[in-house]
Parts: C-alpha cells; structure tokens; sequence
C-alpha cells in the first residue's frame, strides 16, 4: 500500500511541526487554541447553517453554459463526488478521503503495469488547517455580498491572553467592523469562534470596503476593554450593480486611442442615448424603465437601477 | 464597405484546464481534450479551410489559451489522442457489425467510421499531430485572429488581492503567445471575462490593446458608454473593452429558443457507451467499467419528453442553415436600427465558448460555415470584422472604467467564490504571497541552478493550482475530486517546494518527478511575480 514516507510529509504536516516548534512553551494556551480548533471543527456545520442564513441570497444559479462541458463525467464520478458538503467534518473527511485515495491508487497501478515507474514519489496532500498568521482578507462576491476570511496566529492569540489573561477568548466574541469608505459609514457583525470565514450583505454597491476584525466582551461587568482591534483587511471596491445614468455629466470625453487626442462630446447631441430606450427596448430589456418614454432630462435626475440578470437570464452563462 | 453599416464580430473561447498525467491513462478528465480535438477543433479548422478553398472572405477570433496550446503541443497527449481516435474507428467498425439490421443506425456507424478516420488523416498526415500551426495558419492568411488568455485561466477578480498573481497570468499568457504564434497578441480573452480595473496597467505594460467583457461590464461601466454595447469603449489607463451583445448571444444561448436546441439536431445525452449493451462496450468506456459518453450518438432532439427518433444528418443541416439565415436576418435589423443613431457604424460583438460549436452543438460549425458564406455572398448591410481591424479603422471612443463584472451566472463572483470552493481562495492568496516571497529573497538564481528550478516549478503549481476550472468544477458538482485533488496537489506541491527552498534542501528527484506531470510553460520565468 503506498504511504507517504517520511520526507514526503504533507504540507499539513509541516504546518504542525511548525506549530509544535513554538507550542512547547505554552502550554495552556495551546490546550486552547486546541480545543478551540477541535469545536471549530466539530461545530462547522452549524457555522455553516448561519453563514447560510446570511448569504442565502447568492445560492449559486444553476448554470447553463457551455461550461458544462465538464459534465462529460463518468455517472461513477457523478455519484462518488456527491457529497459536496465540503466542510462539514475536517476530521473525517480528511480519513475518508485519504482511504479513497490510496484504494484508488492501489487499482490504477494493477491496471496500469506500463506507466507506474514514471512516478515513484507517491504523494498525498491536504490543504492546511490553517496557515498560524493573523489576517483579515476581503473579496466582492456580488455587488452586494463580501466575503470575509480571517485568522488570528498562536503568537498574537497569546499576546491578548497574557494582556487580558487565560479566559480572553471565552469571555469575548468576535465581531466585524465593516467600513463604507466611499459613503463613510461602518456596521458591526457579531461573529463566532466556530467560523474563519463570512458573507456580509451590504446594502451600497460601487463603494470602496474595508473590514475590521475585533472582540469585543460578552460580559458587560469584565474587566477587559470595550473593543479590541484586532487586524483591517485589504481595501476592496465592491462592483456597480447598475447604468449610471445618474453620473453621466452634460458631456463625456472620447479619446483616439491612434493619437491621444481627446474630444469632448455633449451628451444631449447623441442621437443614441435619446433613443436608448427604443434600442434596448428590442431586447426587452430595459421595458420596464422606458414603458412611458421617460425623457433623458428625467433621466439624468432619477438613479436609475437595472437589474440585467433578473430581467434576462440568459445573458449571463 | 460601401453599403456596409455596421459590423458583426464572432469570439470563440477555447479553453481546457491543464490535464496531463503520465503516470495512469485512467483520467477520464484528459478525455475532455480529445473530445474538443475531434468535436469542436477539427470541425473549425475543417470548415476554416473549405471556406478559404471557396474563396469565401470571412473573420473569427479565437482565444487559444496557454493550458490549450501547452496540451495540444505535448507529445504524450497527442499520441493518446491517435491513440483515442484509433479505439473510435475500431469501435464504429464493430458498430457496422453490430446494427447491420438497422439501415438508420448502420448509416450513422459508417458516418462515424469516416469521420473519426478522417480525424486522424488530418491529425496525424495533414497537421503532423499539431493543430496549433492550423489555426496559425489562419491567422497568417487574415482571416482568423487568435487572442491570448490569463496564463491558466486563473479569475482575475479574484487573485488581484497580490497583484503580483495577475500580472503573471497575462505575463505568462502573453510569452505563450508569442511561442506559438511568433507576434505579440493584440487582444486577451479574460479568465470568465472577470473584469477588475488594476489589472489594466499590466494589460498596458505587456502589449494588450483590447479584452472582451460582459455586457454589463460596458453597460455598467462608468460613465455610463453612451452607445452602450455597440462601440468598443477605452479605460484611462488605455485598454479598449468590447462588451457582449445581448440579443445574440441569447439566440444562441437561450435554454428555451436557443439554436442548439433544436429537435433536428443531434441528442448529446443518447450515447452508445449508455445505451449499447455493458459486455460489448465495456472496453470502450471507463476503465473502471462506469459507463462514460463514447462520442457515438444515434439520436437527435427530437422533442422534449418524448422518445428519441434517429438523427438524420441532412435534417440538421436544413436545421443549420435555416437558423443561419434567422441569425443573419436578425442582425440585419439590429443593425438598421442603430446605425441611424451611432456615431461609428456599431459592432455586433459575440463571443461564445468555442467548445459550444461542436461538442455541446455539434452542428455549430457548419452553422458557421453557412452563416459566414451567406455574409460574403448575400447582399446584406453589414460585414465581419475583429475586434483589431474595428479598433484601427475607428480609434476614437469613449473614454469609461469598465464595469467589474464577469460572465458567470448572474455576472459577478459567485460561480468561483461560494460556499461549495470559498474555503480555496485563502489557500490561494497564502500561495500567491510566498511566490513574491520567494523571488525577493532569491531574485535572478543563476540560469542552471537547482533553485532557480525549484522556484520556477513553484511559479508553475501557483499558475495550476489558480485554474478558475477547480472552482468552477466544485460549483458545478461534476467531476468534484478531481478538482480538489487538483487543487490539493499543486498547494501541495507548491509549499513542499517552498518549504525545500527555504531550508535550502531541495529534493531533486522530488521536483524532476514533479516537473513530469506538471510540465505546462517549460521556458518559464519566476522572476514575473517579482
């Protein structure tokens, strides 16, 4: 049976020789990342349920594009890659696909006499847990919905333990600052200890983001701060979510891209936007907006939202 | 161009993830090359050429991208490919055997017989196993323009988090190009059409006038384009977009009324590997005995629900060129009605994946074909054009940020950012950073060195493991392990590798084994993530 041997350890394993490395000193706090970790993962499925709740919106269309050219699969592949619940339980998981690996393996090589010497290493890797640095990242998952991940590293967990002591993370709960920077406003989302990662809905697209992670105590009466900051995220610009009719000045500029000349056009003497309405009409897309021939001047007063994918599905893969 | 007043444009995405293991013939996964070479690349080049033959002047632009050539050039998979050709005709030849009773069916064996016999006549006599020099031949003569793509298709709005990872991609996409077709691309197809605006200054620095997006992205875009998808917009940092029309591409796409779902054509889910009995076709499908489509189909449409009459290749052909006209009646009118209000005569642009023409629509080429010989031939307001000719013949445009978008259902992130793969990304971002790392703190190794190997494999399992296929495969919920393996595999990879360079103890065999399987981009350089 192919077992990885002893120097072809997984990056998992690296991870946690690394961890051990530094973990010998601290005991206790190690005892409670640990057992922190072990919920984390026992508890991820209800974690999921929540992050869910708060993402339900973007529950993925099902695609009909070319792209299911994927789907020329095996019905056998089709029914071993069901379980499509990635993260339901790390520790399984990890075992069962292991197992499956390896039997996989062990048939291909009987199968396969000829080409079984190119490759001598055999190897097996999972992704690491986690990679022990203290980071806040943020990405635009829809106009409206951003994904958050984050970790906090052993060093920094240790840190706030021996400043606020051994019950700091028991006593605390993680919360999200999330900051429109282009609108400057910012919310909080409580979080919890079970998940590293979230969906935040926003109610302004087109906006510049920014997320920070902190604690803040479950108990009113403790003796630790009201807030402690933790780690900001990168700064991300979240997508527009509609035409900018509402933006568009008196007169826009075109540029010959031969010479760099730049013109400058008034938008009232383009025949195209007057009649926007009736071009687009032909797609029957824009038929709610022009039913009653709005004119351009009402244009440029109202924000205007579309919503391309509602209104034609097809549009979009 | 006298009575032309406006112009069509045809984009045709081909891409495949890399897939190449020398170590076991049983990926199923490597078949989907084979599938697109006999079902979709052929069928273009073949249509190309009767096209030129009929001295028929026409334009399409195809994006080739890097993963695609890397695989169509690797000697291993193209003798497979002989290989997958060789069991087609063996098993049509058993076919003409085994339904010799049934005059409908015995028709369609013989159409397979010849026509996978004839793919390899073309494959291995006429192109001397490498069809990349049959589209460059295409695009010497003027009528095909080839595009580049990201390096390994990896999701721009994604990535950018560690800019450094994008700019790869189209470094590596734009070397790759310039390998096989000798020039400097003129245009990118972006991963998904996923669209950020910081990846314009790389798309500057390495030559790249034009990229296609979303409709969204230019209708979107700000301020708003005032002639909306019909004119080529340029971002201030100097890239033209192109955006979608949407009108055509439902009347391709459209699950309902689309084109390929026609009931004349040809029934992609009725497969012999399905239907035929399981002894006789067991050495035909799976080697693990699960019953896998072989490419041989008898059936076509025929309606929904009901059962499947035999496919009749001239009906479809009637199919085909009735819809040809519908589509070249309909842009007609389109065009009628905006170039009265447009200041430039207005581009119908209509990009596709070039795998729909062929593999999922299997008549989609000779849809082409008919579509494009009527266009030359028939007397109609409009021409074909690429995107480069309508950018030199009509520079002026509007100057406007493209909207971020991509061409995922419902246009934004969520095919490659859910709950099904969100736990891929943070994997992705670590990679990205330490392959900066890496070329910081051993910048310019010597030329033979053993790290500068390991740093270039590293740069390699970084581009692998960004495919936006994993992620796109895990949404699907088809083909799921493969995909995390994949995953797995090149993170794995990558940070045993990182692990080695830092210690200073690189593993040679370890990496020369790796090198084996995962030898897409061999002239790389990791100096691009510095």
């Amino acid at each position: 049976m192919p077992r990885k041997s002893k120097d072809e350890l997984d990056i998992l394993d690296n991870e946690k020789i690394n961890k051990n490395k530094t973990s010998t000193k601290r005991n206790n706090t190690k005892k409670s990342v640990a057992t922190s970790k072990l919920n984390s993962m026992e508890n991820k499925t209800e974690s999921k349920v929540k992050r869910t709740k708060s993402s339900q919106k973007s529950k993925i269309v099902k695609d009909e594009s070319p792209k299911s050219k994927k789907i020329t699969s095996t019905k056998s592949s089709k029914t071993t890659s069901a379980s499509k619940k990635t993260t339901s339980s790390k520790v399984t998981k990890k075992a069962s696909s292991s197992a499956k690996s390896t039997k996989k393996r062990a048939t291909k090589k009987l199968s396969n006499e000829k080409t079984k010497t190119i490759i001598s290493n055999v190897e097996y890797y999972d992704l690491p847990y986690r990679y022990n640095q203290t980071v806040i990242k943020i990405l635009a998952q829809t106009p409206t919905n951003l994904f958050v991940y984050w970790d906090i590293s052993d060093e920094d967990r240790n840190f706030y333990i021996e400043k606020y002591g051994e019950d700091f993370f028991n006593n605390t709960k993680p919360v999200l600052i999330i900051t429109n920077k282009t609108m400057n406003y910012s919310f909080e989302v409580e979080i919890n200890d079970y998940a590293n990662s979230w969906y935040v809905h926003l109610n302004d697209a087109d906006c510049d983001y920014s997320v920070e992670l902190g604690r803040r105590p479950i108990y009113t009466n403790s003796n630790i701060a009201e807030y402690i900051y933790i780690s900001t995220s990168n700064d991300i610009e979240m997508p527009n979510n509609h035409i900018l009719f509402d933006r568009l000045g008196k007169s826009v500029f075109f540029r010959n891209i031969k010479n760099n000349f730049v013109e400058e056009k008034e938008v009232s003497s383009i025949s195209f936007i007057k009649n926007i309405g009736k071009v687009y009409n032909i797609y029957e897309l824009y038929q709610e907006i022009y039913k009653n021939e709005i004119e351009m001047e009402e244009l440029n007063k109202n924000n205007i939202k579309l919503n391309l994918s509602s209104s034609n599905s097809s549009t979009f893969k | 161009m006298a009575n032309k007043k406006g112009y069509v444009s045809f984009v045709l995405h081909a891409h495949l993830p890399f897939i190449h293991h020398p170590e076991s013939e049983d990926y199923l996964e490597e078949q989907w090359l084979y599938e697109a070479i006999s079902e979709t690349y052929i069928p273009l080049l073949l249509n190309f050429k009767k096209l030129e033959e009929e001295k028929v002047n026409f334009r399409i632009t195809m994006s080739l991208t890097p993963p695609l050539l890397n695989m169509l050039d690797n000697k291993l998979l193209q003798q497979r490919y002989i290989k997958y050709l060789k069991k087609h005709i063996e098993l049509s030849e058993k076919e003409l055997v085994r339904v010799k009773n049934n005059e409908k069916e015995y028709n369609l064996a013989k159409y397979y017989f010849e026509r996978y016999s004839k793919d390899l006549h073309v494959f291995r006599d006429v192109y001397n196993c490498n069809i990349i020099q049959g589209f460059k031949h295409f695009q010497d003569i003027g009528v095909l323009e080839i595009i580049t793509c990201g390096a390994t298709h990896g999701y721009f709005p994604i990535l950018y988090i560690t800019e450094q990872t994008v700019k790869a991609q189209i470094a590596v996409g734009v070397q790759t190009y310039e390998k096989y077709f000798g020039r400097k691309p003129r245009g990118i197809w972006l991963p998904e059409c996923g669209y950020v605006p910081e990846a314009d200054k790389y798309l500057k620095e390495f030559g790249i006038d034009y990229i296609i997006t979303e409709s969204h992205g230019i209708l979107y875009a700000n301020p708003t384009p005032i002639y909306g998808t019909f004119a080529p917009i340029v971002s201030p940092e100097g890239v033209v977009a192109f955006g979608r029309d949407i009108e055509s591409s439902r009347q391709v796409w459209s699950s309902i009324n689309g084109y390929p779902g026609d009931f004349n054509y040809r029934e992609f889910y009725r497969d012999i590997g399905y239907d035929a009995p399981y002894d006789y076709i067991k050495p035909y499908i799976a080697s693990n005995g699960a019953r896998v489509h072989t490419g041989l189909k008898y059936y076509r449409i025929t309606g929904k629900d009901c059962e499947k009459d035999y496919y009749n290749i001239q009906w479809a052909k009637d199919s085909a060129e009735k819809q040809a006209g519908h589509f070249f009646d309909s842009r007609e009118a389109q065009i009628d009605k905006l170039a009265p209000i447009m200041g430039n005569p207005p581009i119908i642009l209509c990009p596709y994946d070039a795998e729909l023409y062929g593999h999922w629509w299997y008549e989609g080429p000779y849809w082409l074909y008919i579509l494009f010989k009527k266009i030359y031939y028939d007397d109609c307001n409009f021409e074909l054009i690429t995107p480069s000719e309508y950018i030199d013949k009509y520079p002026l445009m509007q100057v406007s940020t493209p909207c971020r978008s991509s061409w995922g259902a419902n246009g934004y992130s969520e095919v490659w950012l859910n709950q099904t793969n969100d736990y891929v990304h943070r994997h992705l971002h670590v990679a990205g950073d330490r392959m900066v790392e890496l070329t910081h703190l051993y910048p310019n190794e010597d030329k033979d060195s053993l790290r500068r190997k390991a740093l270039n494999q590293c740069a390699r399992e970084l581009l692998l493991a960004q495919s936006s296929d994993w992620l796109f495969i895990i949404t699907n919920g088809t083909m799921v392990d493969y995909a995390k393996k994949r995953i797995k595999d090149h993170i794995g990879r990558f940070t045993k590798l990182y692990y080695q360079i830092k210690d200073d103890k690189i593993d040679e065999k370890f990496l020369k084994d790796i090198n084996k399987i995962d030898c897409i981009f061999p002239e790389i350089d990791y100096m691009i993530y510095y």
